[in-house]
């Protein structure tokens, strides 16, 4: 059963609201609403009333009609694609008050044939997925976590190239919205002030040469404050208000994330991974400088000179020699 | 000896496993070569088995699989083989303290999970294409795979 129904205006209630939204701010008389609609006045009345209990501040004066007054930051679909500047993220978004992991949903979204860009959000997840079981803390009403669908026309061994997409976008959705300066984390980590303030979790369902669906997730921690973080993280772990101080409306900074996603997403489709590569490497600032690779008790150390076509990162040995790394645990030489 | 005989000669011999036939009669002598005999390849090359199968002829293929030599190879290649599409990092569970998704003689049904692949944060979860049951499991929890590389050999049900 979904939860979700009682809290996303449905049907009339939708089109109240997205005639309301439309008015830029002007009243508009339940006269109208009626007209437009083709639903009786007292009919206008019960979903102005619906909208009032979802959290809506809707005034109405006698002569003039409804005005909205404020929304709710409950990330309804309505309220995300209300000036979503967007081609294909973001054409369908479903919201859910709580899910298990929106990955998990989106997933069997796209097993049943959703469509390229269909969104998944959710206030809070029950089971919000890591890597290898792990757990993404997931509280209601402060973060967002989102999953999108993507069917690319790419080879699954390409697929990668995706891990590193996501993160650039994320990295640009935090720079806009916060004025805040992330650093990206080999492959996709990102932080501030060397503290992660998201997870990136994708999911691949492949034939041998064939990709059907890619499942990018993502989990922000915008507005958590200290107390809700468990005591026992892996990694110290901050949110965006945490570290600018400002509370960040989750509505607007969903919106500015999958119009990120679906512009770089638009150049990787246009113009291959060049354009990602580059900007991933800008973003993480890591070209020239000293690491040492941890994975497993074995470590290698080198100078950053790259990422490959499949996100290996590069790096230049003693003597020169190039060594590509696959998986590990990247720090810098002097931290 | 007249074309037709020859046809007909070489019909004959290409249904048995004969990799070489000499014969002469009066003034003709017929010699017939089969294949490029990659089994010699192998014992002259050891080094380089790679190009030898992809490279071969396909009318070389009887001859290796009934050679003696080259019979245990082909009990164990019996099945089809689940392969990976990516370069990654394999896992058997979903967890590290998790049961592992299949174990060796269990049966799985069409679209179960096999195994993951992980690549740079990308998690591929390998599902069964048909109703097969699990004849060997080819590597070990958190090994590096390359792309192509058999995962499981699987008994069609």
């Amino acid at each position: 059963m979904s939860r979700s129904a009682g809290m996303a205006p449905a049907g009339s209630g939708e089109k109240v609201l997205s005639l309301l939204q439309g008015s830029g701010g002007e009243f508009v008389s339940g006269a109208q609403i009626s007209r437009s609609l083709q639903i009786s006045r007292s009919a206008v009345w019960k979903q102005i009333n619906t909208l009032r209990e979802l959290g809506y501040r809707i005034s109405a004066e006698p002569s003039k009609g409804y005005r909205l007054e404020s929304s709710p930051d409950s990330l309804l679909s309505p309220q995300i694609r209300q000036g979503l500047k967007s081609g294909v993220i973001g054409r369908r978004i479903v919201s859910l008050q709580e899910a298990g992991s929106t990955n998990t949903v989106a997933f069997r979204l796209a097993e049943e044939g959703g469509e390229e860009g269909t969104v998944v959000v959710a206030d809070s997840q029950s089971g919000g997925k890591g890597r290898l079981g792990r757990v993404w803390v997931s509280p209601p009403g402060v973060n967002l976590y989102c999953s999108v669908i993507l069917r690319p026309p790419i080879q699954p061994m390409s697929a990668p190239q995706l891990t590193f997409l996501s993160v650039v976008a994320l990295a640009r959705a935090i720079e806009q919205s916060t004025g805040l300066t992330p650093r990206i984390k080999w492959p996709n980590d990102i932080l501030v002030n060397g503290k992660k303030v998201a997870g990136l979790l994708n999911e691949m369902s492949a034939e041998t040469d064939k990709v059907n669906f890619v499942i990018l997730g993502i989990g922000v921690n915008l507005n958590m404050t200290l107390d809700q973080f468990p005591s026992d993280l892996r990694h110290p772990a901050t949110s965006l208000f945490l570290e600018s101080g400002v509370t960040v409306r989750r509505t607007d900074f969903a919106r500015c994330l999958l119009q990120e996603l679906d512009g770089i997403y638009a150049t990787f489709l246009r113009e291959g991974y060049g354009p990602v590569r580059g900007e991933w490497l800008q973003r993480s600032r890591l070209a020239g400088e000293r690491v040492t690779v941890s994975n497993d008790g074995n470590v290698t150390s080198g100078v950053v000179r790259g990422i490959d076509e499949y996100g290996a990162l590069i790096l230049e040995g003693e003597g020169g020699a190039m060594v590509q790394v696959v998986a590990g645990d990247v720090r810098l030489a002097g931290d | 000896m007249d074309i037709k005989d020859i046809k007909l000669l070489i019909k004959a011999v290409t249904e048995t496993d004969i990799t070489e036939f000499e014969m002469e009669s009066g003034e003709e002598r017929i010699y017939l070569k089969r294949g490029h005999e990659p089994q010699i390849v192998q014992y002259q090359a050891p080094a380089a088995p790679l190009y030898a199968p992809s490279v071969a002829p396909q009318a070389a293929a009887p001859s290796l699989s009934a050679a003696p030599a080259a019979a245990p190879a082909a009990a164990e290649e019996k099945g089809e083989k689940v392969s990976s599409p990516i370069v990654g990092t394999f896992y058997r569970a979903p967890a590290p303290d998790a049961a592992p998704f299949v174990e060796v003689g269990q049966v799985v049904e069409k679209g179960q999970v096999l195994c993951i692949v992980e690549a740079m944060k990308l998690m591929n979860e390998i599902e069964a294409e048909f109703k097969c049951r699990i004849v060997k499991i080819c590597r070990e929890n958190a090994e590096p795979v390359e792309y192509g590389d058999t995962l499981f050999v699987v008994e069609k049900l």
